[in-house]
């Protein structure tokens, strides 16, 4: 097949180089259909059961994604509670809700926050909190007495130390976050004072992210690609030799890209890598051809010929190294991550595509080329790196040491490893998208400021259901008697019969009593009066029993679990329907602290809520339980949005929960941004396992069906395995949260590697067979081929440093431990192999082999 | 017959009724705003000396969740377009039953307003910073239920159709409401407002409350069904009245703090048809 590949490359070049063009053009076109996707809810499959949850949950509550903006004033001795800034603070609220796409009705503040307090003796009054803005001192006391008292707005619209207002602002779609951001932005400017504005939220986030993204692809991936040029250029100082890989790799990525987007899969942050990831590998493979090629040219040969002798010597190899990778990168499709999916798959296709390319377009560029120009490549021994070169006599140096002290390697690897395992054991598996901006990032600043301030700006909800499934149960077999009793005065009770049969709902339920009403009015039998009258008793009370969180009971669960939840010191603040209950039984019972109860019967707490829905925001209440009282939700308020102090939560809950079992048909589950990141963060460590699990076994299988040994496929997996293991280590020992982009490292990693021990082990084998020694092509070895793989592994590792210069925490990590990787796979390669083979031929006594099988 | 449309079962009589109502009124338009807004609030909220309703209110989310609401009002007008005493006793849900509003609505001054919640066996009065708050968790508001102060808006005539009066009302302390502007249509005939819509500051409609049936009732054309919708959270309140009632001859002393523990079962009871 090759040949037939490299004969139609050759014979028709410019067909190829038309292919290639239309290919690399018609992809680019599809580019601007790029959609960029940053919501963190779909690193989990659109219809994975906590996401599927967490969405019902959103829906059920009314609960809205919002931009947060807060107010911190540290000057003034009354924090924010002065005339000045809560005047600022009434203005911005007004003006927000008259910015276009703001949900009005849900727009949290101060400034329409309700109050309810003593009014003339045995009196309540039901007011604006703050009508109109503060003119004086002292109307602005009165304002921090009033919060004081209001429980779910102390600590979550205005902070515990008083310094801090926050502004939570729904909006309509993601999509007006920055219009609607850049207004409030306009607003806070124009607002004078000594305040300090923070505008964040999750919406804000996002977008942000995107633009950063944007400019990640936009810069640091040409960044990369100038590098790799200019890295060549030291390294082969010909342009028509490096021109090629170029436009390989540059096809390569476009195509990949155009194909992606063109698909419909939108660009996440991992596939917004993609460019900087193939970049790198996609040059390796023509540099070898481009490189070979000009030190076999020979103007008798000509051209055409010799590039079919170099194709043909390096297709194996270049196969095997393309295909190893690719499994590498194919494996992060057994992570449910999906975005870590796609990636993976596409990377993978980017390295087969460049592998495609590199035996096609290579040789149809080769044969294109001017006699003259063919004759000015640089030949072997022209390019910088001489024989003579440090880096040459380096690894000269390095490969007598590797075959002259076999067990010593072999023994500060095993000390090594030792040291890597216990690394790995101290991992902290953690993640937080908002640390994925910078330290410096105004949105860290928003996020660190107002969470020293505030109970906490990270969300998590507790959702406790009730099944009343029994409690219909009970209806439909107690009715019964009633319905006899009907039948037997000759009442029609068909109508009330299909009703009750479907009465397993609060809407049925509300329909029956409606029908029962109508009935009890147009009857006029005593008996049948009677038995309707019992019956509407009897639905009535199935109704009263339906609406659970309407007990005073279940409402005490609720609490006492709150009471827990704050003592745990978890949580920053909960907020939940028995503290809206609390306040307004005080509040009707005289103001009296010792009245912030729940009242001892469920009409009393229907009662209450009733006043509570008579504000001026009875929705309010919806976002809380709802109107069926059958679901209710504890919304915790967290400081830290980190993975691992959200499982803390988790696993207090878990606890308290089990000394402390929910009532029967009662189930509680959690849903919340806070949450699905911990849900997906543990999907992907789970899922890395079987991805590593998975890669090591084909790859294994694919260097032992190479190499025809099981034996050389084992030493081939060793510097990959040693490599992964000493660089998850390292993250152990430094202390780095394992997180998203840790976590595809290792597929790199393993993609990566490999290729360094299929070309060591293919060129030793070669090497011993041409020499008749070992010894001999070891010092061979470490000529030319050492060169080029130490060359390949500074390309690559120089090739991501544009990622130093990403405005994303993620990119960086990337680039950072790129360079530690190939420096680890490296010398895994030229240390390990070469002790690892020496010490096994001569444990098998076979001091001088000639042969390596 | 279908006993279960036992609220509507005066329905057949109603284009007769309102037929008679129509021919009581002079064929000749009013021009006057102001003329047009005193008739339309005396249609509204005076008929009678005195009245009684049952009234079921279907409170419908954006997502088709609903909460009921049932309970009877008894009304006597102190003076017709002047002070009004209401007595609002709630049945269902059972677990708000026997819960009672008593409201001495004045004009020119704050309304006096009790309450008493039987489950915490408690009275209290209420003062309210406004008249804009929802009533028991509806999209009316209690101002919807009591009735606007005409004085407190400008009133202007800005359309004169073949059925409607179409006013624009501008309230002159925009502190106290929500809304900046609000337009109502006034059926020509019987002088009931048929739609009002409210606009706020950024000039959209925000919320809409639409008569749906009108019923005579001893002669006075009488909002059986409708609906006020709140546009920004896509939630409605349907409020339908039944068993309506004028001129009953209800005592002044149902309007007393009394009524609040001891409902007055003899003038809440259905009257018998």
């Amino acid at each position: 097949m090759k040949r037939t590949i490299t004969e139609i490359a050759t014979t028709r070049p410019v067909l190829v180089f038309w292919v290639t063009a239309l290919l690399t053009l018609g992809a680019a076109a599809l580019i601007p259909l790029i959609h960029i996707d940053t919501d963190p809810e779909n690193m989990l499959a659109e219809d994975q059961a906590d996401r599927m949850f967490h969405n019902a949950v959103e829906q059920r509550f009314t609960l809205h994604d919002a931009i947060v903006v807060g107010i911190v004033n540290e000057t003034n001795p009354r924090g924010i509670f002065n005339a000045a800034s809560l005047s600022a603070l009434h203005e911005l609220s007004n003006s927000i809700l008259e910015i276009e796409g703001v949900i009005r009705p849900d727009l949290m503040s101060l400034a329409i926050a309700d109050n309810i307090t003593q009014g003339q003796p045995g009196e309540i009054r039901f007011e604006w909190l703050m009508k109109d803005a503060p003119a004086t001192a002292a109307q602005a006391d009165y304002i921090r007495e009033a919060v004081a008292r209001l429980p779910l707005l102390q600590n979550t619209l205005v902070s515990g130390d008083g310094k801090a207002a926050a502004i939570y602002v729904p909006i309509k779609s993601k999509e007006l976050s920055y219009p609607i951001s850049r207004e409030i932005g306009a607003l806070t400017d124009s607002l004078g004072g000594d305040d300090a504005y923070h505008v964040t939220g999750l919406p804000v986030a996002e977008d942000t992210f995107g633009v950063e993204m944007f400019v990640q692809m936009g810069i640091s991936a040409p960044l990369a690609g100038l590098m790799i040029f200019l890295l060549m250029w030291y390294f082969f100082r010909s342009w028509k030799l490096i021109i090629a890989p170029m436009i390989v790799a540059m096809a390569t990525v476009i195509i990949t890209m155009g194909v992606l987007i063109g698909m419909g899969f939108t660009v996440h942050i991992m596939s917004s890598m993609i460019p900087i990831f193939l970049m790198p590998i996609a040059v390796v493979d023509s540099v070898h051809i481009m490189s070979e090629f000009a030190d076999r040219y020979t103007a008798e040969q000509g051209a055409e010929a010799t590039i079919r002798e170099v194709v043909g010597h390096l297709f194996t190899p270049m196969l095997f190294t393309s295909l190893t990778s690719a499994v590498g990168f194919l494996s992060l499709m057994l992570t449910p991550i999906p975005p870590v999916q796609v990636f993976g798959a596409f990377v993978a296709g980017g390295i087969l595509l460049a592998f495609l390319l590199t035996i096609i377009f290579i040789p149809a560029y080769v044969v294109r080329m001017k006699p003259a120009s063919l004759a000015s490549l640089p030949r072997h021994g022209e390019q910088a790196e001489q024989p003579a070169s440090p880096l040459a006599r380096g690894l000269r140096v390095l490969g007598r040491f590797a075959f002259g002290h076999s067990k010593l390697i072999i023994f500060a690897t095993v000390v090594l490893m030792a040291i890597s395992v216990a690394g790995v054991l101290q991992i902290q598996i953690n993640d937080n998208p908002v640390r994925w901006f910078k330290e410096q990032h105004r949105i860290r600043v928003a996020d660190r400021v107002l969470n020293e301030h505030f109970a906490g700006t990270y969300d998590a909800f507790l959702v406790l259901e009730h099944d009343s499934e029994s409690v219909y149960d009970a209806l439909s077999a107690d009715s019964q008697t009633d319905i006899a009793a009907l039948d037997a005065t000759g009442f029609d009770t068909g109508e009330i019969r299909a009703q009750l049969a479907a009465a397993r709902s609060a809407a049925a339920l509300n329909e029956l009593i409606s029908t029962i009403d109508d009935e009890l009015f147009a009857a006029d039998d005593d008996a049948a009066i009677d038995a309707l009258d019992s019956l509407l008793a009897r639905v009535e009370s199935t109704q009263s029993a339906s609406r659970y969180f309407q007990r005073p009971d279940a409402l005490a669960v609720i609490e006492q679990l709150q009471t827990a939840l704050q003592e745990s010191g978890l949580v920053g603040k909960s907020n939940a329907l028995p503290d809206v209950v609390k306040v307004v039984n005080r509040e009707l019972r005289g103001g009296d602290d010792a009245n912030y109860t729940i009242p001892a019967s469920v009409p009393a707490v229907a009662q209450t809520l009733l006043q509570y829905q008579s504000s001026h925001r009875p929705q309010d209440l919806w976002h809380m339980v709802t109107p069926d009282f059958s679901s209710t939700a504890i919304w915790l308020q967290l400081t830290s949005g980190d993975n691992q102090d959200m499982s803390r939560v988790i696993a207090a809950v878990d606890d308290y929960l089990a000394d402390n079992p929910l009532p029967p048909n009662v189930t509680a589950r959690w849903a919340g941004k806070t949450f699905i990141n911990v849900v997906w963060q543990n999907a992907m460590v789970e899922g890395m396992v079987w991805s590593l699990v998975g890669a090591f076994g084909a790859v294994f299988v694919m260097m032992a069906t190479l190499f025809r040994s099981v034996r050389f496929g084992l030493i081939a997996m060793l510097p990959l395995s040693t490599t992964i293991l000493a660089v998850y280590g390292l993250i152990g020992w430094i202390g780095k949260d394992y997180d998203m982009p840790i976590a595809v490292l290792s597929s790199l990693t393993l993609g990566l590697s490999v290729d360094f021990a299929i070309h060591f082990i293919q060129r030793m084998r070669t090497l011993t067979q041409e020499t008749g020694s070992f010894s001999a092509a070891a010092v061979l070895m470490f000529e030319e081929p050492a060169r080029a793989i130490s060359r390949n592994a500074i390309v690559i590792a120089l090739g991501f440093t544009p990622l130093f210069f990403a405005p994303l925490v993620p990119y960086i990590t990337v680039g950072a431990f790129m360079a530690s990787i190939m420096a680890i796979s490296g010398s895994a390669t030229l240390l390990l192999l070469p002790a690892v083979l020496g010490w096994a031929l001569k444990k098998e006594n076979q001091d001088e082999p000639t042969t390596l099988a | 017959m279908n006993r279960r449309h036992s609220l509507n079962r005066t329905r057949l009589l109603t284009s007769l009724a309102l037929l008679a109502v129509a021919g009581s009124v002079s064929g000749a338009a009013l021009t006057d705003a102001d003329e047009i807004v005193a008739q339309a609030n005396l249609a509204s909220y005076y008929p009678g000396v005195d009245g009684r309703a049952e009234v079921r209110m279907r409170i419908m989310d954006a997502q088709g969740r609903e909460q009921r609401r049932q309970f009877t009002i008894l009304r006597r007008n102190v003076a017709a377009g002047g002070d009004q005493n209401f007595l609002v006793v709630f049945s269902r849900p059972s677990d708000v039953r026997g819960t009672v509003y008593l409201v001495k609505k004045h004009i020119a001054r704050e309304d006096d307003r009790w309450l008493y919640l039987p489950g915490l066996d408690l009275v209290k009065r209420i003062s309210a910073g406004d008249k804009r708050t929802s009533f028991v968790g509806a999209d009316y508001f209690y101002e919807d239920v009591s009735g606007r102060d005409p004085a407190e808006d400008k009133h202007e005539l800005i359309d004169t159709t073949d059925e409607y009066y179409v006013l624009k009302h501008v309230p002159l302390d925009s502190s106290s409401v929500e809304f900046a502007s609000y337009v109502t249509w006034i059926d020509r005939n019987t002088l009931l407002p048929m739609k009002i819509e409210y606009t706020n500051g950024s000039g959209n409609v925000y919320r809409r409350i639409e008569v749906q049936q009108v019923e005579a009732v001893q002669g006075y054309p009488t909002v059986a069904k409708s609906r006020v919708s709140n546009l920004e959270t896509g939630g409605y309140t349907d409020m339908q009245f039944g068993f309506v009632g004028y001129d009953i001859g209800l005592p002044d002393d149902v309007f007393t703090e009394r009524s609040l523990r001891n409902p007055p079962q003899q003038w809440l009871e259905r009257p018998a048809q």
